[in-house]
């Protein structure tokens, strides 16, 4: 239940060390990365170009108007910068040009020219003459009083042209009708661009982030599997499991999320920024004038959205856990007669998160309509400087209604700014609890000096072995014993005299202080460690299954034949209720193999270790107490797993290791008595006494 | 589908007024960006038609300015009042759900896991809240919005409107496609998430396995491929995702495309201004909300119906034990009785308890002994009728447990349970969990009787330290401890122990019974323990043998019968103390916990 009680705050702010560290998994997947970037540049031209062709729709085809000017002033200088030319028409004496070429000039260019008296600025629409068109035809014919007719083109005045009924300008108009729907054909592979580029973007960023999260957690993991148990014992389990499970999830979401939106919002950004200017510099300085008002407001408000979160998180995890604490102590609740106090306490929690999630509600509940009004503001602001612009004939319309769109797209990306910001957050503070962990360096050192030997004759030696899991807190004590091959040797001891420690040292689950341990004469610290482990097989007290069939929990991974492994369960005994099941070995065992009893699960266990055919076993008898059908199946497998081995076993029930070749018996880390069973029976001693007060089941 | 929403109908019908002005708002809200559009064509209008003044445009600049700060004020109250009605009717029946919670029997928490009531009062109450707050908002603004831009687009020019928005339903039926395939496919990569989470969990569980065997690259093999299946099925969500967004940005870039189209048309004909066009392009985008809305509402509700289903099955759960109609509030008062009790944890289940027989009078000490499992803690709880006893079973002073209203029953006893449950609070409030107030030299002589005050040097912030979960991490015995003066502050009629220093080493225990002893004196004690040094202070003590009663005497009688289990036990224990001190280390406390507390 991690997840409720991740009480870690989103406090981090961008580290530069952590997003550089995040970002360095990307290389492996350079290809995906730049993929995906490439699709975001299409997608992000895509979405700037399209009210680019909104505007040329309207100016060149829609609101199409020419001024004109006398042919007497074509070479005059005051006339060259409207750059005349042959092609331009021309009707009668005056050469026609479209406004937006006048529009384009300086004032003192356009006053020079309005000076020479040679140049119209009422505005007219120039159209080719066609005569094999029957409504342009008729028209002309019909009403001649409205046009000025040449050789090649005729001219209408735009009042009179908005002045037409509908068929008979559609019929004069017929080009720019072909025009636009050029235009809209071409927004349409645009908007079809974009949603295959968005697409393949979406795509490969997510792929990204889900290839760098498997890195990562493969990472975690081999990294945690090989970390110490002195390292593991002081973890809890959650906490490494919310490490490679949710915090990673917070780096996918850096790629996905904050990553490629950033760099989209940035260009989508900056692009409507540079079209703006490209299309007229005043008016883009108009826009540019209130990004900083905006980049205060939000920065303003990313902070307030930052406290506001952090608290509504605060009291969240606190009435959380509140709630789960008291589904757990309820019967304490209930024997002390706390339910109304409780109540009482809870809503005052309860009312604490209520404001903190009002606060939140609040901050956004101001924020986004607050942008929205600078985005209304800015437009009604460029509006206004653009209708005065207009008025001096300094922008066209289309100009001025591409503007409108791409104030509304600059605007956009700030309106979820802090949700990101808060993404960023969640993956800084991720990336640097899931980077501690890959930092703490706990491990057993494995750095053979010797080979290991491919056979075990299985002498083993306790040589003065001083032990602690923590500081000067000695668990064993100058302990010193020697087993010899093919001997069982028991261990005795009442809890916590140190006797499950002895089965963690041999195979270097932990290493020793001072003393040694050596296999056939050769120090175990000299011995590669999986060749120790595979050799020495330490029989956990706590029969571990992993969700599966039987099979695999008993090969796990080991190319075991079905031979082999059905021997070993014959061995112990446990064939006898694995083929009683439907499926057999192919049986699914359901967590930790609750659908199969206690005495099976040990059975297992025991199975499992023959199939990896040990040359030593370490058995740490399980203490938790059974019934009496249990514990003779559970008796039989030991029997079945010991049988003509060298053996060490860590005895709970002292029935088990009667016929030990030794008995070792533990007291406080040392060895208090040491013999066969009849002769510690007749001692009247330690172990005489432990054998009797085990048979009255108290312990 | 509705009848579920009968639990929340008074929160929401305490909120009517919330609602209310939140629907105003919405409404007016959305007739102001209605009207927005109609401002811009004005002005473009104005400028397109040239022969203006700049009063002509700035006049409807400084009135679009105008409306949209009251958008913006009207935005703001909108969320105010409905979201924020959402936000107080969430706490107002996690409360409810809470203060449930802790009217429930026990045999509900055994229904129940924690983590499944965590996930109803978490994830759960999340899916209602949004369906009576954003569910509910995208449903007014929806229907509203979305008809007041059609008629906006529609009186503007009709027939370019009908073809423009012909895109738009579709958006709505694409949101209601997506939504369950994404549901279904969301549901997947949660389970191959849990999956993958279940694999860590297990592998670092079996930690010692894994080594043991020397199966990390097993493991690791296991890991990753449930980390290839991950990818596999999140690619598939995201293969959705990528079309889902894009296609709608799609239709929506479609609908201004057929408008350019169509209004170009217009346009060329003389039929619509060119402010006619800008306005019907700042419809289209406000269309779109409301058109994902439809989707968004549907899938909202619907979550939130389920989600309140799985609220209901809680809140409609009655606790097993219930109290008498004539039951008193006096509290209990004389001896204890327990007549030829039985229990079992199920109908049909096995008896745990049978034919137990006992009286502990005013004043005596009652000690239980028995094996693991043999029904000692079952017996206990069925006293304070934490589990319940039946009729008959259980009396005090000679009235039946069942006729004391349960507070009062519970307010004789003082508990020390088996396992000492602590709160995340101070050890202070912890000790005074039972109690109101609690005069400073009493709190004291508290923690002296449990032994605290030796260790209170230990904590950081002294009384005031906070453990469980998020603080100190105590040992056993110091949980015991705070466990006994707890129980202890109440100052009980009737105290009972159980197990209640089986992690204390014995000269600590020892010391705590001596001055609990004498603190109790002359009040009722039940000692559940398995050590005879500690049992052989009762007055009485029961042998429980798989729920049977196998010995029932005092310390002396029980230890005359030397064949006894009683006696066995006792002789036993002494030699295992005997033994721990004779050890040739220094006898010092942490030696002889070892003794006493589990090994690793």
């Amino acid at each position: 239940m991690a997840e409720f009680f991740e009480t870690d705050d989103v406090t981090k702010g961008y580290d530069s060390t952590i997003a550089s560290r995040i970002l360095s998994y990307m290389k492996p997947h350079r290809g995906i990365a730049i993929a995906a970037l490439l699709a975001l540049i299409v997608s992000t031209a895509g979405e700037l170009l399209s009210p680019v062709l909104i505007r040329r729709a309207i100016d060149d085809a829609l609101m199409k108007t020419w001024f004109s000017v006398s042919v007497s002033v074509e070479d005059s200088p005051e006339a060259a910068a409207l750059k005349l030319s042959e092609s331009d028409p021309r009707i009668g004496d005056r050469i026609y040009m479209r406004s937006s070429r006048f529009s384009a000039l300086s004032a003192k260019e356009k006053t020079s020219l309005a000076a020479s008296g040679a140049f119209d600025t009422r505005e007219v629409y120039v159209f080719p003459l066609k005569p094999e068109q029957e409504g342009q035809a008729a028209l002309l014919s019909a009403r001649p009083e409205l046009f000025t007719i040449g050789t090649e083109y005729g001219v209408i005045s735009i009042e009179a042209l908005r002045g037409l009924p509908s068929a008979e300008a559609r019929a004069l108009r017929q080009a720019d009708s072909a025009l636009v729907l050029r235009y809209v054909l071409i927004l349409g592979m645009i908007l079809l661009a974009i949603l295959a580029s968005t697409f393949v973007m979406v795509y490969f960023s997510n792929l990204l982030g889900l290839r760098v999260m498997k890195d990562i957690r493969m990472q975690l993991f081999g990294h945690v599997l090989s970390r110490s148990f002195a390292f593991l014992n002081k973890q809890p389990v959650g906490r490494l499991v919310t490490r490679m499970t949710s915090d990673v999830e917070t780096i996918n979401q850096f790629f996905t999320d904050v990553l490629s939106a950033f760099i989209k919002d940035a260009s989508i950004m900056a692009g409507a920024l540079a079209v703006l200017y490209f299309f007229d510099v005043r008016l883009a300085l108009v826009v540019t004038a209130s990004l900083p008002i905006v980049l205060i407001a939000a920065n303003v408000a990313r902070k307030k959205a930052r406290d506001a979160f952090r608290n509504q998180r605060r009291w969240t995890s606190k009435v959380n856990s509140y709630i789960s604490e008291h589904i757990s102590g309820v019967e304490v609740v209930k024997l002390f007669r706390r339910e109304k106090k409780s109540k009482t306490e809870f809503s005052e929690h309860n009312e604490n998160l209520k404001k903190a999630n009002l606060g939140e509600m609040y901050v956004f509940a101001a924020f986004r309509p607050a942008v929205d009004f600078m985005a209304t503001f800015t437009t009604a602001l460029s509006l206004c400087a653009g209708a005065w612009l207009y008025l001096s004939q300094s922008i066209s319309l289309g100009t001025l209604i591409a503007f409108v769109n791409l104030i509304s797209m600059f605007y956009s990306p700030i309106k979820d700014l802090s949700e990101k910001y808060i993404l960023l957050q969640s993956a800084m503070a991720g990336g640097e609890r899931i980077f501690t962990l890959l930092d703490a360096d706990e491990t057993i050192p494995d750095k053979p000096s010797l080979p290991m030997p491919s056979r075990i004759r299985g002498h083993i030696e306790f040589d003065k072995v001083w032990f602690a899991y923590k500081e000067e807190e000695w668990v064993l004590k100058d302990l010193s014993f020697t087993m010899e091959p093919g001997q069982m040797v028991a261990i005795v001891g009442y809890t916590g005299a140190g006797k499950t420690t002895i089965a963690n040292l041999v195979t270097r689950f932990w290493d020793i202080q001072k003393g040694e341990i050596r296999i056939d004469g050769l120090p175990v610290k000299e011995l590669p460690l999986q060749g120790l482990r595979t050799k020495i097989q330490p029989v956990p007290q706590e029969v571990f299954l992993f969700s599966g069939t039987i099979a695999e929990n008993i090969r796990l991974g080991e190319d075991v034949s079905l031979e082999r492994m059905k021997l070993a369960a014959e061995a112990v005994h446990a064939n006898e209720f694995i083929d009683a099941l439907p499926d057999k070995y192919d049986t699914q065992l359901s967590e930790g193999g609750s659908n199969i009893s206690q005495g099976q699960r040990q059975l297992l266990s025991f199975a499992r270790v023959l199939a990896h055919e040990p040359s030593i076993i370490i058995l740490d008898e399980a203490t938790s107490s059974v019934d009496t059908e249990t514990e003779k199946l559970i008796q039989r497998g030991i029997e079945g797993l010991l049988a003509g081995r060298t053996s060490i076993v860590i005895a709970h029930r002292l029935s088990t290791i009667r016929h030990a070749d030794k008995i070792i018996v533990l007291a406080k880390g040392r060895i208090a008595e040491m013999g066969k069973h009849d002769e510690l029976i007749k001692r009247r001693g330690l172990y005489w006494n432990l054998y009797r007060l085990q048979n009255s089941g108290l312990v | 589908m509705f009848k579920e929403y009968k639990t929340i109908l008074p929160y929401l019908k305490k909120y009517r007024l919330f609602y209310g002005l939140g629907i105003f708002f919405l409404v007016v809200v959305d007739a102001a960006q209605v009207f927005i559009p109609r401002l811009i064509k004005k002005a473009v209008d104005v400028v397109a038609d040239g022969g203006y003044v700049m009063a002509d445009v700035i006049k409807p600049a400084l009135l679009m300015i105008g409306l949209m700060a009251f958008i913006a004020v009207g935005r703001y109250f909108w969320r105010y009042f409905i979201i924020g009605a959402s936000r107080r009717i969430e706490a107002e029946l996690r409360n409810k759900l809470f203060g449930h919670l802790m009217e429930m029997s026990s045999d509900f928490f055994q229904d129940n896991k924690t983590g499944d009531l965590m996930a109803r009062a978490t994830n759960d109450m999340n899916a209602v809240r949004q369906s009576i707050g954003m569910g509910f908002v995208s449903f007014v603004d929806g229907i509203f919005m979305s008809s007041l831009i059609l008629i906006a687009m529609i009186s503007d020019n009709a027939s370019v409107a009908l073809y423009t928005v012909l895109p738009l339903p579709l958006v709505t039926v694409l949101i209601l496609f997506f939504g369950r395939l994404v549901g279904r496919q969301f549901k997947r990569v949660q389970e191959v998430y849990s999956k993958l989470s279940d694999i860590a969990q297990e592998t670092i569980s079996g930690m010692r396995v894994v080594k043991a065997f020397v199966k990390e690259k097993y493991f690791s093999a296991r890991f990753s491929e449930t980390n290839d299946s991950y990818r596999d099925v999140t690619m598939d969500l995201v293969k959705t995702f990528g079309l889902f967004f894009p296609l709608i940005s799609f239709l929506a870039g479609l609908s201004t495309a057929i408008l350019v189209l169509a209004g170009g048309g217009a346009v060329i004909a003389n039929k619509m201004s060119p402010g006619d066009i800008i306005a019907m392009i700042a419809y289209l985008e406000m269309l779109i909300w409301p058109m994902m809305g439809a989707g968004f509402t549907v899938n909202l509700i619907q979550r939130g119906t389920a989600s309140l289903k799985r609220i209901n099955e809680v809140l409609n759960r009655k606790s097993a034990i219930v109290e008498a109609l004539d039951a008193t509030d006096v509290p209990p008062s004389g001896d204890l009785e327990v007549r030829d009790l039985e229990y079992s944890y199920s109908k049909d289940g096995a008896k745990v308890l049978q034919a137990i027989n006992f009286k502990v009078g005013e004043g005596e000490t009652l000690g239980i002994l028995g094996r693991v499992g043999c029904g000692k803690s079952t017996l206990i709880k069925l006293l304070p009728r934490l589990l319940d006893p039946g009729p008959e079973k259980v009396f005090f002073g000679g009235k039946d447990s069942s006729s004391y209203r349960l507070s009062a029953l519970r307010s004789v006893f003082g508990f020390v349970p088996q396992e000492s449950f602590l709160f995340s609070a101070s050890v202070k409030a912890n000790i005074l969990f039972g109690v109101e107030e609690c005069p400073d030299e009493r709190f004291q002589a508290l923690s002296r009787i449990a032994s605290l005050d030796r260790d209170i040097s230990l904590f950081p912030n002294g009384w005031d330290t906070i453990v469980g979960e998020r603080g100190l991490t105590l040992s056993g015995g110091q949980k015991q401890r705070i466990a006994i003066a707890r129980a202890l502050a109440l100052d009980p009629r009737i105290l009972v122990m159980d197990d209640a220093l089986s992690a204390v080493d014995a000269e600590t225990e020892e010391r705590i019974l001596q001055s609990l002893l004498l603190e109790r004196k002359g009040r009722t004690n039940i000692l559940v323990s398995h050590r005879v040094s500690t049992l052989r202070h009762a007055d009485r003590i029961l042998v429980l043998d798989s729920g049977k009663m196998l010995q029932y005497g005092s310390h002396e009688e029980l230890m005359k019968d030397k064949k006894g289990f009683y006696a066995e036990i006792a002789r036993l224990q002494e030699l295992e103390t005997e033994l721990c001190a004779d050890s040739p280390d220094s006898p010092g406390s942490a030696g002889s916990a070892a003794c006493a507390e589990e090994g690793r």
